[in-house]
């Protein structure tokens, strides 16, 4: 066990923990935002995509430890009401489908777009495959993020 | 979620049997009614369960269907707008509770939800909509038929106006109509539109709650070691290390039913479930594997094709095949493999329970949720009515969430450690537990006359059958033949089933056996086509009298442009299925791209008769095709008697640089509507196969498919 100081989302937090626990456990079971998800736990499908000091990470792998006093953002602190241009793009393009995955893929287009504001499709496609769908649901999170970067 | 009383319900057949059991009291003559008012104390008034009017106006249509993304959230309450003439965009959209006397069935499987209710749900929507404008002819002291209803308003012919919310109160003092008269499509407002759906809002921001977000106060988070050769038993296991760990609380063996097979495991109890995964990383277990690590692919593979020669049993015959077939100079013949699949819904399986003395309470994502409350009742001896069921989002199901293995494992912790627990899978957990989509050898032998056309076809199915997994019957059912196409005009046509059982739990996976058996049979049509050098769509049109196929397979080959002319380096494939009562037919077009096979394009065509949401549809086409697609590629495979991939490095899912585009044409139709959310999966496999053969002449026989090592 260890004092752990976190800033997630703006809000200081100081829990005591496992400092190997990694940062996904911490967010969901102690800090309540189960917005990010768990769907591998071996940084294969990025679910769990959060952003630290503004670099998506893959907070399934990443232990608590290692991201102590830096910023960190999850999908609930993207925006305050649903309307980053992503999120925006993904209600007008009706994206998600079950929506399990959708944080993560928000996630990772948000820091795609925030590097390169307007990516060619192949960058898209280099980006983006690595958050994993099984619904199905790359078509129009392709067309939503080239909305995005068109405007 | 607010509860509809239960009180004065009463259990009702109607004729059809989808909707069994609606709301319905005794009238005043002592007669059941197939609808009626639930009135509760609340400012808004339920006309029935699935609607509530607001004295302010305001209205909530209740969707009774749990949510796995195949839309229904949006679609059920869009049926109920249409008749009660609201508009959707302003009504407030809810989730129902679990309660079979309220709604019947709310089991989410087979693409049927919309199929089975939809009549039912536009007598509901409509029998609300006649007794308000019943209430404003009293009012008016008017004929009915001078009152319409329109945008949550009753308008009398010279422009009188009251709003629902007006008209509530005395609308519910009213008798409802049992047969009110509904909508002719060609009125539809909403029904055919693509509105948005309202759920979506809540998938971008976290905000949509999944069982495994769930948390109760006092639960403990459980991680199950399980033994990975199906059917192991716990021999002994030492949890000392276990319990050192920081946070873990208990170390219990427990067990699941998987279709009538018990299956063991040993649970870690913790405080996090971070704790309960290392605890059961250092857990010590001996297992009997009851020899079964012998089992491989290998093994398998032989054991299909040895019984690939007996007859097994026919479950469709028409003509004398088997006579054809025997005097036939020349037969020709083909087999088809493919692989286990595990579902994967992105949300790993979970589940919370708390089963007390007399009561019991679950939390979580199900496509069954009275299946859970029935399930637990028998299992406990508890009464329904002091089961609770929270159903929630589910992040997938794919079938593998209209099963109660899981609740039981959870009831089971919760049981014996008596608080209430939530069990987690792994994606490991989920990837060599399953149980999976059956793997399948088919054998297709078929006679061609001297017009070049398809006199006789044999189509054998060698595989297991979820139905009947255990026991000594080795009788193949006729679910084992879904996916065949019996309409092909073909005089002699023979399906038949060769019945395995092995060790390997299988079970309902999107599609069910129209995800493999398809595979088969349309590439073997393609390859008698080309045998007879004719178009495959030309071919498939000439052995085709049912007109919704002729209609899908003609739009397709317009829309796919089929008949221009190939160059060398485009290849294209058909292939068409029924499934859940919506025709589908596709072109998949292949192209070389450094030295691989691509597919630049699939477009498809289906008739699904109404739509309810067509951009509902197309997402599901989508989601289905990427699904299908991801079963092409990859497959499980069995070695020491046990699934070897464990996780995505080894069992890829599709991602996003290997999907095409996808277009999708909907039909016109106003035949009743039929099941989306699984129709587009069954032709991918072979409308690609046929492609590959069509670019490279390669015939693929065998799944997954390596699209690298093709050329
Ligand atoms: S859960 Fe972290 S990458 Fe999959
Ligand atoms: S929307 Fe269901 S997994 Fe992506």
């Amino acid at each position: 066990m260890a004092r752990i100081k976190l800033v997630v989302n703006g809000q200081k937090r100081e829990l005591d923990l496992d400092p190997t626990m990694p940062l996904l456990w911490v967010l969901r079971d102690y800090l309540g935002l189960t917005g990010t998800k768990y769907a591998c736990g071996i940084a294969q499908c990025g679910a769990c995509t959060v952003h630290v000091e503004g670099v998506p990470i893959r907070s399934c792998v990443f232990p608590v430890s290692a991201v102590q006093g830096k910023e960190i953002t999850t999908i609930e602190g993207l925006s305050k009401n649903n309307d980053h241009p992503i999120q925006i793009a993904w209600i007008e393009e009706q994206v998600p489908q079950c929506g399990y995955c959708q944080s993560g893929q928000i996630m990772t287009a948000a820091s795609l777009l925030k590097r390169n504001s307007s990516p060619t499709e192949e960058e898209i496609d280099n980006v983006m495959s690595s958050v994993l769908c099984r619904c199905g649901t790359y078509p129009r999170i392709k067309i939503a993020i080239q909305k995005v970067s068109g405007e | 979620m607010r509860n509809i009383p239960r009180r004065k319900f009463i259990q009702l057949s109607s004729a059809s049997g989808a909707f069994l059991i609606v709301g319905c009291i005794p009238s005043a003559e002592g007669k059941e009614k197939l609808i009626s008012k639930v009135t509760s104390n609340l400012p808004s008034i339920d006309l029935n369960q699935f609607i509530s009017i607001g004295k302010d106006g305001s209205i909530i249509l209740f969707n009774h269907r749990p949510e796995m993304g195949q839309g229904t959230y949006q679609s059920i309450p869009m049926i109920l707008a249409e008749e009660l003439e609201v508009d959707i965009d302003l009504v407030e959209i809810r989730q129902s509770q679990a309660s079979r006397e309220l709604y019947g069935s709310q089991m989410v499987v087979g693409s049927r939800s919309i199929q089975t209710q939809f009549e039912q749900l536009r007598i509901m929507g409509a029998s609300a909509r006649e007794i308000l404008r019943q209430a404003a002819a009293n009012k008016w002291e008017t004929d009915l038929n001078d009152c319409r209803a329109s945008n949550g308003r009753v308008v009398s012919n010279d422009g009188q106006v009251f709003t629902y919310g007006e008209l509530i109160e005395d609308a519910s003092k009213l008798e409802v109509p049992q047969k009110p008269p509904l909508k002719n499509p060609d009125q539809f407002k909403v029904i055919g539109k693509p509105f948005h759906r309202r759920d979506i809002p809540l998938k971008t921001n976290g905000e949509a709650q999944f069982g495994i977000d769930i948390s109760v106060p006092g639960m403990l988070y459980a991680s199950v070691e399980r033994s990975p050769v199906f059917l192991g038993k716990i021999k002994s296991f030492d949890e000392s290390e276990a319990l050192k760990v920081q946070g873990v609380k208990q170390v219990i063996s427990t067990s699941r039913t998987v279709y009538g097979r018990t299956r063991f495991g040993v649970a870690v109890l913790a405080e996090s479930y971070w704790a309960a995964v290392q605890g059961r990383n250092v857990l010590l277990i001996e297992w009997d594997n009851q020899s079964l690590e012998e089992v491989s692919d290998l093994t398998i593979e032989k054991e299909s094709l040895e019984a690939s020669n007996s007859n097994g049993n026919e479950l469709f015959g028409r003509g004398n095949t088997d006579k054809i077939l025997d005097d036939s100079k020349e037969v020709i013949e083909a087999s088809y493999q493919t692989p286990y699949q595990a579902h994967v819904p992105m949300e790993p399986m979970n589940a919370i329970v708390s089963v007390k003395e007399n009561s019991a309470e679950f939390w979580g994502s199900t496509q069954n949720p009275n299946g859970i409350r029935s399930f637990i009742a028998r299992k406990y001896e508890i009464s329904e009515n002091d089961i609770k069921i929270n159903y929630t989002f589910m992040g997938g199901g794919f079938g593998r969430r209209s099963m109660t293995d899981v609740v039981e494992e959870a009831a089971d912790l919760s049981k014996k450690s008596r608080v209430p627990v939530k069990v987690i899978w792994s994606r490991e957990d989920d990837l060599t537990q399953g149980p999976f989509r059956a793997c399948s050898l088919n054998v297709c032998r078929a006679v061609i006359n001297d017009e070049g056309k398809v006199h006789a076809l044999e189509h054998k199915i060698v595989a297991q059958e979820i139905r009947n997994q255990t026991g000594e019957n080795m009788k193949a059912g006729r679910q084992l033949m879904g996916g065949i196409n019996t309409n092909y005009t073909i005089p002699h046509l023979s399906v038949k089933g060769v019945l395995r059982k092995r060790h390997i739990p299988v079970s309902y996976w999107r599609a069910v056996y129209h995800s493999t058996n398809p595979f088969a049979h349309e590439s073997f049509i393609d390859e008698l086509a080309h045998r007879v050098k004719k178009d495959p769509i030309a071919f498939r049109l000439e052995m085709l009298d049912q007109p919704r196929y002729r209609r899908v397979l003609e739009e397709v080959a317009v829309r796919a442009n089929w008949q221009a002319s190939r160059t060398d380096n485009i290849g294209k494939g058909v292939a068409i299925a029924e499934r859940s009562g919506a025709y589908f037919a596709m072109v998949v077009e292949v192209r070389k791209l450094k030295g691989r096979i691509v597919i630049s394009r699939i477009t498809t065509a289906l008739d699904l008769g109404i739509c309810i949401n067509p951009d509902t549809v197309k997402a599901q086409t989508e989601g289905s095709i990427v699904m299908g697609l991801g079963a092409v590629y990859s497959g499980l495979t069995i070695k020491n008697g046990a699934v070897n991939e464990q996780n995505f490095n080894t069992y890829p899912m599709l991602k996003m640089d290997q999907c095409p585009e996808i277009e999708t044409y909907i039909i016109k139709s106003n035949a009743p509507p039929d099941g989306a959310g699984e129709s587009g999966l069954p032709t991918v496999a072979p409308a690609l196969a046929n492609a590959i053969f069509d670019l490279t002449g390669k015939r693929i026989r065998k799944l997954p498919i390596d699209m690298n090592g093709i050329m």
